[in-house]
């Protein structure tokens, strides 16, 4: 069987038996290549599919489903087989799941703790960021043994490399010169969440390969904002209506995909510099209109009609940002839709009647 | 796409269909878009039945038959349902183009159905600028005022008329349907003037549905469509929170329909 056909569960499997530990770590921005470098192959957990019923026991209702879904996954016995758990400080929801899983579960498997710096991204922050990826660079050389040194530069060699992938990918979409609907793009886009480099940039350099220059130009072109792309249902959707999203503002695309290349010598002032030069995210407390400035320079960038915020239900760094973001799109003359989606079910009449009403009045 | 002739001349005529989840609406329009017959039917279990049989009134009342039509457009959110339909409009749309076509100032809709509610923003075209849409629970819809109603045993069309006789409002805490009706009968039972809780219910609903108005914003002329347009209880509240008089149609319920029917035409003339 080939990467490519194998399923997620399968993969990781497969890496296991080859050697490497294979750890769970909840969104969003982690140093990958930390992990790529330690032989530990990080399996996002975003939006597994499985029935919500022991986690509620333990969230309150206010608590989006990217933790429900987590925590469930946890509790049903589907994370036995990784080797530890990261979670990174995005929200204050993943915060208190860290706490659940650890504190009042007890996880039974090595748990690693990541405080990256909200903003203001000065001096300070910069300093306390590095600080921070030594702190889990040690911690994990307790479970895995001592970070190889040439294994993180090249590990970081191949970050930029995927980057640089994206930013194609990226790059062409906003063309229409990427010849795929939307729930391809985003499931190779999305492929990004659990393979190892070494499977990953093959498979990308492939998906290139077979789907450059061949887009349709003339699909209307909209941005879509928020965490992910889900339900899935929602991009077979566009495509059915002609729409394609040149752009992205995703917590999962765009906000941590795109990162430019870092001249730096020291491997972890590169990782820093990456992490900051990142586009504006709500989870890294961006101001307000840094992020209205990146979607503006989406639209201008790519011809795009519309945004689309497409927001997880009770995700609050999003939902403290989407007023002001619509308001000030609106005021300059770009029409925008909200929609809040719980993740896993499917797509409603009424969801699909907004999504085509806002098309109906862009076209 | 048909094109009937009669009489050596070339006879267009189209139908609008607003498949909602309570009723089912057809609307026939001739080539001036003059409307010649409506028909309003209760959609029940059955989609394709409802339409059948609000088409064949509709048809019917205007004396046509089912070949004649040049151009059908279906709405609501049975649309996809209807295999026969040449095109599939979002009742968005739909509302704003009859509002403007009914009422030329008009900028901002307001359509209250059974199951859902809108507020859109339309510009002086008619095209569609911005909406909001509350579809997620029956407070601020028809079916809220359906439910308090029946709690007072009273129909429908008197429940509006008797909100407009209350002496003071009696204001509901509850948003949800199922509370709210806790609510009202605990009321009922403390000998509160049924009048004044049924002031307070229908506060409720235009409370909820100018939280939508605001989000979009009050911009022109406001037009107001769906059934609940037709209970004077709401109307009268919702001019008050305005300051200005709302423009209503003879018969609003039918203007998702209607505007399902100008979109028609529209189409079969950029088709032709
Ligand atoms: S969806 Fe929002 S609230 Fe939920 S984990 Fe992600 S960032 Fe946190």
């Amino acid at each position: 069987m080939t990467k490519t056909q194998m399923t997620r569960k399968d993969y990781l499997l497969d890496q296991k038996q080859k050697g490497r530990h294979i750890f769970g770590v909840f969104p969003a921005q982690y140093p990958k290549e930390l992990l790529w470098a330690m032989n530990v192959v990080p399996a996002e957990i975003w939006d597994p599919p499985v029935e919500i019923t022991a986690a509620n026991a333990h969230l309150q209702p206010y608590i989006c489903s990217v933790v429900r879904f987590g925590l469930e996954l946890v509790l049903e016995g589907k994370c036995d087989f990784l080797d530890g758990f990261l979670f990174p400080h995005t929200c204050d929801s993943i915060q208190n799941m860290a706490s659940v899983i650890h504190d009042y579960i007890g996880a039974n498997k090595p748990c690693y703790f990541f405080y990256h710096p909200k903003n203001p991204h000065g001096k300070a922050a910069r300093e306390y960021y590095v600080l921070e990826l030594k702190n889990l660079m040690r911690s994990l050389e307790k479970q895995l043994g001592p970070l190889n040194p040439d294994a993180l530069k090249q590990r970081i060699q191949q970050g930029h490399k995927i980057s640089s992938l994206f930013g194609e990918f990226y790059d062409l979409r906003a063309k229409g010169e990427l010849d795929v609907g939307n729930g391809e793009f985003y499931e190779q886009i999305r492929r990004g969440e659990y393979l190892f480099p070494d499977d990953l940039i093959p498979e990308l350099e492939g998906f290139l390969a077979r789907n450059k220059g061949k887009g349709e130009k003339r699909l209307m072109p909209v941005i879509l904002s928020g965490v992910l792309p889900n339900p899935p249902e929602i991009l077979t959707l566009f495509d059915e209506l002609g729409v394609r999203v040149s752009h992205d503002d995703l917590l999962i695309g765009s906000r941590r995909l795109l990162v430019p290349p870092s001249n730096l010598k020291d491997p972890f002032k590169q990782l820093a510099e990456s992490y900051f030069s990142m586009p504006p995210c709500s989870t890294k407390g961006a101001p307000i209109v840094k992020r209205r400035e990146y979607l503006l320079s989406l639209i201008k960038a790519t011809g795009a009609k519309g945004v689309i915020f497409n927001v997880v239900k009770f995700c609050e760094p999003e939902w403290f940002d989407v007023p002001n973001l619509t308001d000030e799109l609106k005021k300059r003359g770009t029409p925008t839709l909200v929609l809040d989606t719980e993740l896993n079910q499917g797509l409603s009449g009424q969801m699909k009647t907004r999504v085509e009403a806002f098309v109906e009045m862009i076209s | 796409m048909r094109l009937w002739r009669f009489k050596g001349l070339s006879m267009t005529y189209f139908a609008g269909i607003d498949i909602g989840s309570l009723t089912t609406e057809v609307v026939i329009l001739d080539s001036n878009a003059d409307m010649l017959s409506y028909s309003i039917n209760l959609t029940g279990a059955d989609c394709n039945e409802a339409v059948d049989q609000a088409l064949g009134q509709a048809l019917s009342r205007a004396g046509l038959s089912r070949d004649q039509l040049s151009f059908i457009v279906a709405t609501g959110y049975g649309r996809v349902t209807i295999p026969f339909s040449d095109k599939k409009i979002t009742e968005i749309s739909c509302h704003g183009t009859s509002a403007h076509h009914l009422f030329p100032d008009t900028e901002t809709v307001i359509d209250i159905g059974g199951q859902d509610s809108k507020v859109i923003r339309i510009d002086k075209e008619g095209k569609v600028l911005d909406f909001t849409m509350n579809d997620k629970c029956a407070a601020g819809t028809g079916r809220f005022l359906e439910v308090m109603a029946g709690a007072f045993r009273v129909s429908l069309e008197d429940f509006g008329q008797l909100s407009l006789k209350a002496e003071r409002e009696i204001p509901i805490s509850s948003v949800c349907t199922v509370f709210a009706e806790s609510e009202v009968i605990s009321l009922i039972a403390q000998n509160q003037a049924r009048e004044d809780i049924i002031r307070g219910l229908h506060s409720s609903v235009v409370n909820r549905i100018w939280n939508m108005v605001q989000t979009v914003g009050v911009h022109g002329a406001v037009t107001m469509s769906g059934g609940v347009a037709k209970n004077r209880g709401v109307v009268v509240l919702m001019e008050e929170k305005l300051g200005k008089p709302i423009h209503i149609h003879t018969e609003p319920q039918i203007m998702g329909a209607l505007g399902a029917a100008l979109l028609a035409k529209r189409h079969f003339l950029q088709e032709k």
